[in-house]
């Protein structure tokens, strides 16, 4: 794997360079700071670009383009990283070897065309395509309650702090749908385009100069822009006394969700010893949670936490039964004391470190994992994988139970089943 | 050893039965880095009743091939197989299906040591009083997690409707008072007729040497145990759905509707993956991404979520396709006006064959999917197909049209869930 990072004014170009794959994947990412008031405009403006474009004026016409350049799959999405929200819209397609001479160009074409050349009159999106969008979000929307534990995160969030972006629900808000109209949405779009930061990912087997030249001739951004605002989340402080908040539903089982913030962490802990503690912690089926509240007490089917270091917070989720849930909270509040007195094992961090460093070697096998590997690289200045390994090594346990000692249990929810 | 060349896609998949019967397949990979392994047992939910070679007949409690999943991971040494596999940052992992159940390992390194570590893990049961009760606890969150989900639901209700008498109208993990009646004697009776070498098979995809992994094989598990797999109840299955139609209630906001169409395949000659390949081709044509009446619905606002899929049990096939409407009966009517009037066309018949042909070729660089793909052809079809690409190639619009003309498309149940 070869990386040739480059900044080409308007974005930066990361060629990754690889004979692992059939595919050439290539990922264009957009990152903005995140505004609230912006989220359900910027979901919208994404699906409305795989509806139609100004050459492929439906869906269906959309979809056999790309069957017809076999199977250039499009896919598009919109996360939260710390203070920002990004979209990236991702194409991976067979090398032309596999399907016919400039399939690829074509295909970066047709990227372009869903990007650049949107389904667009008088300045304004098709009234019926923002309709039919509005619609699918809405119905999304109302069934978020359908998948329990991803609402329980939703709800712990806004417990936890209704002012920071932790708590912004990704999925947007129904509330907002009523004022977006096809104006606004192109307003937003043009946004997007103009202002946000980009990143162009492409990862394959190819030569450096032609991709160059190509991604030059069908991605061209105005302006020369760079991120500014700091990607990481600073938390409020933590309560002293725990808020403790049930919410029913109307299932047979609880998900119980809670948040514990972390504070002053140094760049070691964030990218070393917090990491490696959480995996000790909840990171998995070998984990501290997971043989004590799944295996040793028959709590539950999953547990499992994960530390955000870019939220600068350890989530714990769990499915329990109600009747369960003081016993839950005891052994979770011990083992994560446990932590934070140093009581593992030096198995248990050799375990760890052996995931770790695994999941590190094993990141030029899938192309995603090499793409967030770049991007998360610059965003927190990470150093390069062999230093990573090395330093992963040296982690001890006096560092992960440093680290330990500034997590805070703050917020706890449980989504209350099995009432009626 | 013998060795089947994959063709159109460059690979030699290495083949073994050993004198006991267990069969090995071996797909090495130059390039990876990482191996996936698993050992199979074709045994599963569908089988309710047995007889076995003193004559005995069994009717253990329903969910028992998922708790016996479960339940093998418990160890007389105390160390359960997620420590073990820790230990080299291996991952490991368990699954129940109908028809089988598998248990798999996937990393990069101690691969000698790791296969070894699974082959005899799965032939060594260790079940107690004790560890199969805390087990009830822990099925009982997981039953409970899958019956709050409401697209589950619809699924196993439209199953009801479908099917009269074959297994696949249960729940794969049983319910909560099946596993509570289930004993270590009924899990050791399962074990003892189900886990043996005739009827399983080991599958290695990625990075590893052929001749070790065979002979790792070999020394843990050649043997003279030459039982044979008892005698399986037959269920037969009536062409005729169940029930046509049924209304239930769930904890949703926008409606969600369930239609299952049951065909007969008996009088259709053509080989059984074939015959499949047909069925996904036309269903693709009739409802995939591309075709009209995605377009149609999609305009009228009446579709949101869509899901399409073929369950094929010996002569009867049943596509299951599930869909969320705010106005469910229209939608409803728009499917079954579908069946009334199947058009096909040539042009969108070869454009998804070009698809299908790519998709095999990407598939190559994914080691889990092959290995999943080898599995499923293994367990369906009892044989490896070597030359897909060929067959999605040779496939004929005629054969499609023949198809269309000679399929009952009335025989159908209808489910609807509406908000509690």
């Amino acid at each position: 794997m070869k990386i040739l990072n480059k900044d080409l004014g308007s974005y930066k170009l990361h060629l990754i360079n690889t004979d692992k794959f059939k595919t050439v994947t290539i990922k264009v990412l957009f990152h903005t700071p995140i505004k609230k008031e912006e989220i359900t405009k910027r979901i919208l403006v994404t699906n409305l670009l795989l509806q139609s474009s100004k050459k492929f004026d439906s869906r269906r016409k959309l979809t056999i383009e790309s069957e017809n350049l076999y199977s250039a799959d499009i896919g598009i999405g919109n996360q939260r990283l710390g203070n920002y929200i990004t979209t990236s819209f991702n194409l991976q397609v067979l090398m032309d070897k596999y399907t016919e001479e400039d399939n690829l160009e074509k295909s970066i074409e047709f990227l372009n065309e869903i990007i650049f050349n949107p389904d667009v009159e008088n300045k304004s999106f098709r009234k019926e395509k923002v309709d039919y969008v509005k619609h699918d979000l809405m119905v999304k929307l109302n069934s978020i309650k359908e998948r329990p534990s991803g609402y329980a995160s939703i709800r712990l969030g806004e417990l936890f702090d209704s002012k920071s972006p932790f708590s912004y629900r990704i999925t947007g808000y129904i509330d907002d749908l009523d004022s977006i109209n096809e104006n606004n949405l192109y307003d937003s779009y043009l946004e997007m385009i103009n202002t946000d930061y980009v990143d162009i990912f492409v990862v394959g087997d190819f030569d450096n100069k032609e991709m160059l030249s190509l991604v030059k001739k069908y991605f061209k951004f105005k302006k020369i822009k760079k991120p500014k605002k700091t990607y990481i989340l600073k938390n409020r402080n933590y309560r002293i006394r725990r808020l403790f908040v049930k919410e029913e539903i109307n299932n047979t089982q609880s998900v119980l969700a809670i948040a514990n913030p972390v504070y002053k962490l140094t760049k070691y802990e964030r990218d070393y010893a917090l990491c490696l503690g959480n995996l000790i912690f909840g990171g998995g089926v070998d984990s501290k949670l997971f043989k004590d509240v799944r295996e040793a007490n028959s709590l539950c089917y999953t547990i499992r936490s994960w530390f955000n270091k870019l939220d600068n917070m350890i989530i714990i989720k769990a499915g329990i039964d109600k009747d369960n849930y003081t016993k839950a909270i005891n052994i979770i509040t011990k083992k994560l004391d446990e932590m934070k007195k140093g009581k593992f094992t030096d198995d248990d961090i050799n375990n760890a470190k052996e995931e770790l460093i695994n999941a590190l070697e094993s990141i030029d096998e899938d192309e995603n994992a090499m793409i967030n590997d770049v991007m998360s690289s610059e965003i927190l200045e990470l150093d390069d994988i062999k230093t990573r390994i090395n330093n992963i090594k040296k982690i001890k346990k006096s560092d992960i139970v440093k680290a330990f000692r500034k997590v805070h249990m703050d917020t706890v929810f449980l989504l209350e089943g099995g009432i009626r | 050893m013998k060795k089947i060349n994959l063709k159109n896609i460059d690979m030699t998949l290495y083949t073994e039965v050993l004198s006991n019967g267990l069969e090995i397949y071996m797909l090495p990979y130059k390039d990876k880095k990482n191996y996936y392994v698993s050992f199979v047992t074709r045994y599963g939910s569908d089988v309710l009743e047995f007889t076995d070679i003193s004559k005995k007949t069994h009717k253990p409690p329903l969910g028992i091939a998922h708790f016996l999943e479960h339940k093998m991971f418990e160890e007389e040494s105390g160390e359960d197989p997620f420590t073990f596999y820790a230990k080299s940052g291996t991952d490991c992992n368990a699954c129940t299906s109908c028809t089988n159940t598998q248990y798999m390992f996937w990393g990069s390194k101690n691969f000698n040591k790791n296969l070894e570590y699974l082959l005899r893990f799965v032939t060594h049961p260790y079940f107690t009083d004790q560890n199969v009760k805390k087990e009830k606890g822990i099925i009982a969150e997981e039953i409970k997690m899958y019956n709050d989900m409401p697209d589950y639901k619809i699924e196993r209700k439209l199953r009801e409707c479908v099917y009269k008498n074959s297994p696949r109208r249960l729940d794969i993990a049983g319910s909560v008072s099946e596993i509570n009646k289930i004993t270590k004697e009924d899990l050791y009776t399962c074990y003892n007729n189900f886990y043996i070498p005739s009827n399983m098979f080991v599958l290695i995809t990625g990075n590893f040497d052929p001749d070790i992994a065979l002979e790792i094989i070999r020394n843990e598990l050649d043997s003279n145990d030459k039982r044979k797999v008892p005698k399986i109840k037959k269920i037969t299955e009536p062409l005729k759905v169940c029930e046509e139609k049924k209304v239930m209630k769930g904890n949703i906001e926008i409606p969600k509707i369930g239609i299952g169409l049951k065909i007969s395949t008996k009088d259709i000659k053509l080989d059984k993956f074939e015959l499949h390949l047909y069925l996904d081709m036309l269903s693709t044509i009739m409802f995939g991404d591309s075709s009209l009446f995605k377009e149609r619905v999609r305009d009228k606002k009446i579709l949101n979520d869509l899901s399409v899929s073929w369950e094929n049990i010996d002569d009867i096939s049943v596509l299951h396709i599930y869909g969320v409407s705010i106005k469910p009966d229209e939608l409803i009517n728009e499917v079954l006006s579908e069946f009334n009037s199947i058009t096909v066309d040539e042009e969108s018949f070869n454009r998804i064959k070009k698809v299908w042909i790519a998709r095999e070729i990407k598939m190559i660089d994914d080691i889990e999917g092959m290995a999943d793909n080898l599995c499923y052809d293994l367990i369906k079809y009892k044989k490896v197909i070597s030359n897909k690409i060929d067959i999605i190639k040779n496939m004929k619009f005629k054969v499609l049209k023949d198809l269309v003309k000679n399929t009952n498309f009335k025989n159908y149940s209808i489910v609807k869930m509406e908000k509690e």
